[in-house]
């Protein structure tokens, strides 16, 4: 008994002398690189797989490129953003404030006015003050190409993976997370490529009102392959869109990933993914950062990353990608080209 | 065995006010000891730049650092330079302490009438839009600027307290007319209140200028104003606020200890049998503090939305069921909530302290914080248990054991 209690003693006082001597050697604290970044994403966090883990990778790359540490904090819900943003720039020590999703733009204009000296930047939406910095992404032109080629292959006969067409009907399908005008737009690019594509194709869209509810995507998606005989499902829904790969897979169909090359990120699926509409939300936050440390930072300013940036495209699947045929490759080089230079304007709007 | 455990009991149920707090103390060095091992070792496990190096295995959490966050980074660093003490972390933190003083008297109120009220978020999410609502139309009619404050403010609260009261007495009703369990019918309450209130934003309340969904928000002059020159000017905070949570709170207490009104509701929740005897309407009392219960879980609403944001959002945080956690610890007294409602908002602050100057994750902070409330609560919880199957007789007498009377005043006379 006496043993164990000095056993006892021996072990804590180790602990606590560890713990005091980390104190004073300060472990734990990464605050001695010369640039400090905060990020706040947006609800959902990071860990998935898509979006916040994208602004997270570009944060990662700009650190493996430059003296920087970042900062993050997840909000749960909108209501926290403004708080989130407020810590940052209230402690003062970040040289910039990287505002991830669009849900951050109320709050971000309620902010960026009270701390004029902080950089700011927003991913999604534009935000006119004097020190933030807004990326937006052409996703029209993205959705665009995907219809396009969704559209190209509706009609055919085309067995890859664990899917194949359904040659007798030409329907594709749309699902959406919530019905806001961003999403509105993915589907609004995608109907105009697919109609490019075929004018006699069909979209069905759904939205499920949520980006967390996988088993209400899976849902959806599975009743526009059975019910409407759709044969590609693009979704634009966050987590929900996994259900609709599942769905995929259930019923040897395709679909098209999102924001990221998700038969990459979701590589159990990538025997039903064809293409990704990739958004380079990496970009924006590491060419932000960069602007940063070479000191060129531009407040006041929007951005939008199109087609022409590389800011959005579609990339074909891991698995998939191969198979799909050259001359359907080359039609979509070719429209590309053409909203390139103006030839093809794609609409943002239903 | 069960002597042993009664007489553990009846000593836990008798103890006095410097005893629990002695013990209460002893609870969170405890829980910070414990959560200090927790925090050194869970950092063997996550990667990092600078780490303490110690047999071969990195560690990269500092759990010194971790509680110096979580305590003073909740009062914004006291014993650094420059500190003001109208600093932006204790702004925030009192901001928290405000809306759970509101949360944890709904709870508090309801469980000394022997109900336990786990509706008080439903109640204050209902309170909440009804407040945002009245108060974005009633600017409308009532005229800017000061008069505008004076008019559109109280009325906001009142429209909280009525809508969460209204909501609140709904469970009290089923409970004493239909004999059915509040626990279950405010949970299931819970759920309705959300799916109503996200009905009815999107039908009808929505802001149209807004991708959020949110109301619209209300006019500047209608939220909760500032006193100006002292300062908590760059957070949601007003000591206006705090102020009417305080004397809301010893409002309550006074009503409880000293009306015959709240002296029917505590022989309700003690001695349902002899409060029925004593002439206590029991299924009016039921509705009543449901009702009142439900009402102070509006108001909780109505500063929410007056305090914080300006409008009502679909997403309220949790601050009804941190009301029950509030509530337990404190004892279900009235001051009590005070106080712990303070060190609730010292935790939500202090997180946030955490979350920007380590990379501890925020599960983690979650943990050390609930293993705070568990080892603090402990014993609260045992006490409560304790006065339910035990007389604590002996510590409290009675005016006809000769005790003082103050201590257990009430409406005798009128009872």
């Amino acid at each position: 008994m006496v043993q164990n209690r000095r056993r006892f003693l021996e072990g804590a006082s180790a602990v606590g002398l560890a713990g005091i001597a980390g104190c004073v050697g300060g472990f734990g604290d990464e605050g001695d690189a010369a640039y400090q970044v905060g990020m706040v994403y947006a609800t959902g966090g990071t860990g998935d797989d898509s979006f916040n883990d994208m602004a997270q990778q570009g944060a990662r790359d700009a650190r493996d490129e430059f003296d920087l540490s970042f900062d993050e904090t997840e909000p749960d819900n909108e209501g926290q953003f403004e708080g989130a943003q407020r810590d940052f720039a209230e402690s003062g020590d970040y040289d910039l404030i990287n505002c991830i999703g669009y849900a951050q733009a109320g709050a971000l204009s309620e902010n960026a006015p009270d701390y004029p000296d902080q950089n700011f930047i927003i991913v999604d939406e534009v935000v006119e003050e004097d020190n933030v910095r807004s990326y937006t992404f052409g996703e029209p032109e993205g959705s665009f190409q995907v219809g396009h080629l969704a559209g190209l292959l509706t009609d055919r006969e085309f067995a890859a993976g664990a899917g194949e067409t359904n040659p007798d009907a030409s329907t594709v399908g749309f699902v959406g997370g919530t019905e806001t005008p961003l999403i509105q737009s993915f589907e609004a690019g995608f109907r105009a490529g697919v109609e490019y594509a075929n004018d006699d194709a069909e979209v069905v869209s759904s939205y499920v009102g949520d980006f967390n509810d996988t088993g209400q995507g899976q849902s959806t998606a599975r009743s526009m392959y059975q019910n409407n005989d759709a044969d590609i499902v693009f979704h634009a829904a966050g987590r929900t869109g996994i259900g609709v790969f599942q769905a995929a897979q259930d019923e040897g169909r395709f679909a098209l990933g999102v924001d990221d090359d998700q038969s990459l990120s979701n590589e159990s699926f990538a025997d039903v993914i064809l293409a990704s509409m990739v958004k380079r939300v990496d970009s924006a936050v590491y060419n932000a950062i960069e602007s940063v440390v070479n000191g060129n930072f531009e407040g006041g300013e929007s951005e939008t990353l199109g087609l022409e940036e590389d800011g959005v495209g579609a990339v074909y699947g891991d698995q998939l990608g191969d198979e799909i045929p050259q001359e359907i490759k080359d039609q979509l080089e070719e429209s590309r080209q053409a909203i390139i230079d103006g030839e093809i304007s794609v609409p943002s709007e239903l | 065995m069960s002597n042993r455990f009664e007489s553990l009991l009846e000593r836990l149920a008798g103890l006095s006010v410097l005893d629990r707090i002695v013990i209460s103390l002893a609870a969170l060095l405890a829980a910070v000891l414990v959560g200090g091992v927790l925090v050194f070792v869970s950092g063997a496990f996550a990667s990092c730049r600078s780490g303490l190096q110690l047999g071969g295995t990195t560690f990269c959490y500092n759990p010194m650092q971790v509680y110096y966050e979580l305590f003073l980074g909740a009062l914004g660093h006291p014993l650094e330079g420059g500190w003001s003490l109208t600093n932006y972390s204790l702004g925030r933190t009192l901001q928290q302490t405000t809306l759970l003083i509101f949360a944890g008297l709904s709870v508090a109120v309801a469980f000394r009438a022997g109900l336990l009220n786990i509706g008080t978020q439903g109640q204050l999410v209902v309170g909440g839009l009804a407040t945002a609502v009245t108060v974005v139309y009633a600017a409308s009619i009532v005229p800017g600027g000061f008069v505008g404050t004076v008019v559109l403010i109280p009325l906001g609260v009142l429209a909280g307290a009525v809508g969460g009261g209204l909501y609140g007495a709904i469970p009290g009703a089923l409970k004493a007319y239909a004999d059915a369990n509040e626990v279950i019918t405010t949970i299931m309450l819970n759920i309705i209140a959300a799916g109503i209130t996200s009905t009815l934003l999107s039908w009808q309340f929505q802001d149209p200028d807004s991708s959020n969904p949110e109301t619209r928000p209300v006019p500047e002059y209608a939220e909760i104003p500032n006193i100006p020159v002292i300062g908590f000017e760059e957070v949601n905070f007003s000591l206006l606020a705090l102020a009417f949570a305080v004397v809301l709170m010893i409002g309550m207490a006074w009503l409880l200890a000293r009306t015959s009104f709240g002296y029917e509701l505590r022989t309700s929740g003690e001695q349902p049998g002899a409060a029925a005897y004593g002439g206590v309407d029991e299924k009016r009392m039921t509705v009543a503090s449901m009702t009142l219960s439900g009402a102070l879980g509006g108001i909780g609403g109505a500063f929410w939305v007056l305090m914080v944001h300006g409008q009502w959002l679909e997403n309220v945080p949790s601050l009804g069921f941190d009301g029950i956690a509030v509530s337990v610890l404190a004892g279900n007294s009235p001051i009590g909530v005070g106080a712990a409602a303070f060190l609730f908002g010292v935790f939500q602050s202090g997180s946030q302290s955490i979350s920007t100057a380590t990379s501890v994750p925020k599960e983690l902070v979650g943990v050390l914080t609930g293993l705070i409330i568990l080892f603090v609560a402990m014993p609260e919880f045992f006490r409560l248990i304790g006065r339910r199957y035990v007389a604590p007789g002996t510590t409290e007498p009675v005016r006809t054991d000769g005790g003082d009377p103050a201590v257990d005043d009430g409406g005798d006379g009128d009872a």
